[in-house]
């Protein structure tokens, strides 16, 4: 046998985390004791969670991170393998149904430290300043309580510190550059760019995607081998483990994995004092804080939010409107499969590297509101023989004939922006999970105006393949991505949280995750879902120990508080192209 | 005559000649690519679950006998193996055996369906039914095309007999997990890497030659034979499935 790349594997000592081959760490973790009064504590770990354990901790604050998954060591835990990943996903039961179900697990729930920033793609565009204002502009949907512009500063953050690496111009929304330049172009990015230039619609190559183009502090850059869904094990694909944890560590917050929450506990002042959760061996403890923030992302969110119903709060905690769960959305995302005469290899580079949003916003010429945008995807063979499943019905003999061809096919996605409605919702089931706590029943059905959207999504991304050349054509119907379920707005009577993120009903009680977003837009969500918990954490800096004492509601905006940024991350750079707009 | 060529009648034929092909080591188009080759620069942690998965597949727990055998069958017949020598076949069943022994479940169960390991129990049940029904015989035993015509019929949505034991199970729900979960034991197997010719594990050696399909330095050329599915086979059609909407799909964006 040949010899070991790198050598003999590395015992690593007791306690040391091994987070990709340049970063290890060894959290001398803070314990807090149980009956210990901290200041926040973060119910989730993952793409918000990190963000906000991170920016309060390193600003002062006695700081718990509660995650049902377990704390990762890349390097031992993950695999470079599509089947063996299995683990990286939220995979309890839940309950899937209505005219339109979505799939869950491994399709858009992540468990453990870093959550879904552990297995998206890692496209990171911006929203849209339209995404902010879909009622107003186009009488659809709702609006958001804050502007793109109250984001801005955030996402310019954000693209530093995970760092986003895309082209220098950047043309669509409000247009700007990447601190990172753009990666160099797999096979299926190339047909992207060759079916629209065809048809003569702007495309943009090599991003945005929060992937390292070049090493950053002590994360190496991409080696394009394309399994980032099952969790980057090089460190060059963001996610909040790697990028914002560590520091959480260092600045002394605790970050307790394998530990499930199952109630937010109220007081008789109507307050928050802390959580109730399972340890990794089932036994049951109390967590106190003088502030709780639930990050669970737009399934568990809700359903711990539910399952938290007590006296004065009998449909569910911070439920006085009755929003709770309502208006969850996934967004449109039908692979387009095209099969060419050459190879293709589409498992090769990261699946996330060229796009367009040139159909983003709306066109009255179209007949709906809103719009969608066309990615690369790189579906693995599991993946990309699942979807010939669904796509052609392909089984037996034609599978394996389909399969052998692998190389020759080349995938897009379509990222369409459905909107949000009231019936698209989490409840509780009946049935319970593996803690006895009353897992969720998600509904999902698609309105005139979506099946509108994805039928000529549809069209046009077939129309670029067989553009770029493709000798066979053929599409997968597909939802990508959660948000939604626990919306925020000005109005308590329609939205369970403020533009801060705090509960409408309970003062110190926040949600921080992809669960407050009013509308989606038809831009991934995982950096506009870190903006928010970065504005979201300078707003709770600014307001110190009011939150934990006092039932005042600071709305004016807080400062933006640059020094926060992990170590060596903020510099000037995110380049700003203030004369496009 | 021997064994193997009693069962001449299952091995693909070749589209020039119009005779059949014997099993091969290696089917597919990349003759001489082998990705358990190159584990010496896999991590290590990546190398011992995929050593563990060709050399170790694990024993069958959940099947019981009566169920293992129409199981077996039906595997046999959603991603047929009739090209590969016997000891290339890729254990199918005892991979989704262990899923279904551990409870092990994918995140979601659909409103109209019992968790994975009753469907599996009920929805083989109706198989075997409709064999019994139709053929008054075991699935199991029965000639591969009227396997095949048993199974087509799930596959449409339209199940040709045992209707009443469909009554409280989705047919194309039903269809989508037991097919979805032996291409994840077929695809997800080294040899079934070298047949479609996918890179495999690539950390920490990486990729470098990303553009225009070109292999890598220890990748093969692709040489493709013609091929047409064996006389008693009806499944190499590309025709959709019945019953509306059937993801079951992994993340892509």
């Amino acid at each position: 046998m040949n010899k070991p790349l790198l050598g003999k594997f590395r015992k690593p000592q007791t306690g040391e985390k091994i987070l990709g081959p340049m970063q290890r760490i060894s959290p001398e973790m803070q314990r807090f004791r149980d009956d210990e009064v901290v200041d926040y504590c973060i119910v989730g770990v993952g793409a918000a969670g990190g963000v906000l354990s991170q920016r309060l901790a390193k600003a002062g604050f006695k700081v718990v991170g509660l995650e049902a998954g377990p704390f990762w060591d890349t390097e031992r835990d993950w695999v470079s393998d599509e089947k063996g990943s299995h683990e990286l996903y939220w995979n309890d039961l839940r309950i899937t149904g209505g005219n339109n179900p979505l799939t869950l697990g491994n399709n858009n729930s992540g468990k453990g430290v870093g959550g879904g920033s552990v297995h998206w793609a890692a496209f990171a565009p911006r929203f849209h300043p339209s995404d902010f204002r879909v009622y107003s502009e186009d009488g659809v949907g709702a609006d958001w309580p804050i502007s793109y512009d109250d984001l801005k500063p955030y996402y310019e953050l954000l693209e530093r510190e995970i760092p986003v690496a895309g082209p220098a111009y950047f043309p669509w929304g409000d247009p700007h550059g990447y601190p990172y330049g753009p990666h160099p172009m797999g096979g299926v990015g190339d047909i992207l760019v060759k079916g629209c230039t065809k048809l003569g619609i702007r495309s943009c190559a090599g991003g945005p995607v929060a992937i390292l183009s070049g090493s950053h502090g002590n994360r190496p850059h991409c080696i394009y081998r394309g399994f980032c869904l099952q969790g980057c094990k090089v460190g060059a694909k963001a996610s909040t483990l790697i990028t914002h944890v560590p520091e959480a560590l260092q600045y002394g917050a605790e970050i307790r994995d394998r530990s499930m929450v199952f109630r937010v506990s109220m007081d008789k002042n109507n307050r928050t004092n802390g959580v109730f959760y399972y340890d990794r061996d089932g036994r049951e403890h109390f967590q106190r804080a003088k502030a709780v923030i639930v990050s669970g992302y737009a399934i568990e969110t809700p359903r711990l939010l539910l399952n938290s119903a007590c006296h004065g709060h009998e449909n569910g905690l911070a439920n006085s409107s009755g929003t709770v769960g309502k208006y969850l959305m996934a967004q449109a995302g039908n692979v387009v499969a095209g099969r060419f005469e050459s190879l293709v290899r589409l498992y090769k580079a990261p699946p996330a590297h060229a796009l367009s949003e040139e159909f983003y916003e709306t066109d009255p010429k179209r007949g709906f509101a809103r719009g969608f945008a066309i990615q690369t995807v790189g579906p693995l063979p599991i993946a990309f023989a699942k979807q010939m499943m669904a796509a052609k019905g392909s089984w037996g003999w034609g599978m394996r004939r389909i399969m052998m061809d692998y190389n020759h096919w080349a995938t897009l996605g379509v990222l369409g922006e459905i909107l949000p409605w009231p019936d698209n919702r989490v409840e509780l089931d009946h049935r319970k999970d593996q803690w006895g706590i009353p897992v969720a029943k998600v509904t999902f059905n698609l309105y005139d105006n979506d099946n509108k959207l994805i039928e000529f999504g549809k069209n046009k991304v077939e129309e670029i393949m067989w553009a770029a050349g493709a000798q066979e054509v053929s599409q997968e119907k597909r939802f990508a991505h959660l948000v939604g379920a626990a919306r925020m707005g000005s109005d308590p009577d329609s939205s369970v949280v403020d533009k801060y993120g705090r509960t409408h009903d309970v003062s110190n009680l926040f949600v921080c995750d992809g669960s407050i977003m009013p509308t989606q837009g038809s831009a991934n969500p995982g950096l506009t879902i870190q903006a928010l918990a970065a504005r979201t954490a300078d707003y709770l800096i600014s307001q110190g120990d009011t939150i934990f004492t006092s039932e005042k509601r600071e709305m004016t905006p807080p400062p933006i508080r640059y020094q926060l940024s992990p170590e060596g991350t903020f510099v000037h750079g995110v380049p700003r192209l203030s004369f496009a707009r | 005559m021997s064994k193997t060529e009693q069962n001449k009648d299952r091995w693909i034929i070749d589209e020039k000649t119009g005779q059949p092909i014997p099993p091969m080591e290696q089917p597919g188009y990349y003759p001489g690519y082998s990705t358990l080759s190159q584990k010496a620069y896999w991590d290590a942690t990546t190398r011992e679950l995929i050593e563990k998965r060709v050399d170790h597949p694990p024993s069958i727990r959940f099947f019981s006998s009566e169920e293992l055998p129409v199981m077996r069958a039906v595997a046999d017949r959603l991603v047929p193996q009739d090209d590969r020598v016997e000891h290339r076949k890729i254990p199918i069943v005892n991979h989704i055996d262990e899923r279904l022994a551990k409870e092990e479940l994918e995140g979601y169960v659909y409103e109209d369906m019992p968790v994975d390991s009753e469907a599996y129990k009920m929805g083989l049940k109706a198989i075997e039914a409709m064999a019994q029904e139709l053929y008054s015989s075991s699935f199991a035993t029965l000639d591969p095309i009227r396997q095949d015509l048993i199974l087509k019929s799930i596959h449409d949505a339209k199940p040709m007999a045992a209707q009443d034991a469909w009554k409280h199970l989705s047919v194309s729900r039903f269809w989508a997990l037991i097919l979805g979960d032996c291409l994840i034991a077929y695809y997800s197997h080294p040899w079934a890497w070298d047949e479609i010719g996918f890179g495999g594990p690539a950390y920490p050696r990486p990729y470098m030659r990303l553009e225009g399909g070109q292999p890598e330095p220890w990748e093969k050329p692709e040489r493709r034979y013609e091929w047409r599915q064996p006389l008693t086979s009806i499944s190499d059609v590309q025709e959709e499935m019945g019953g509306g909407d059937h993801p079951r799909q992994g993340g892509t964006h």
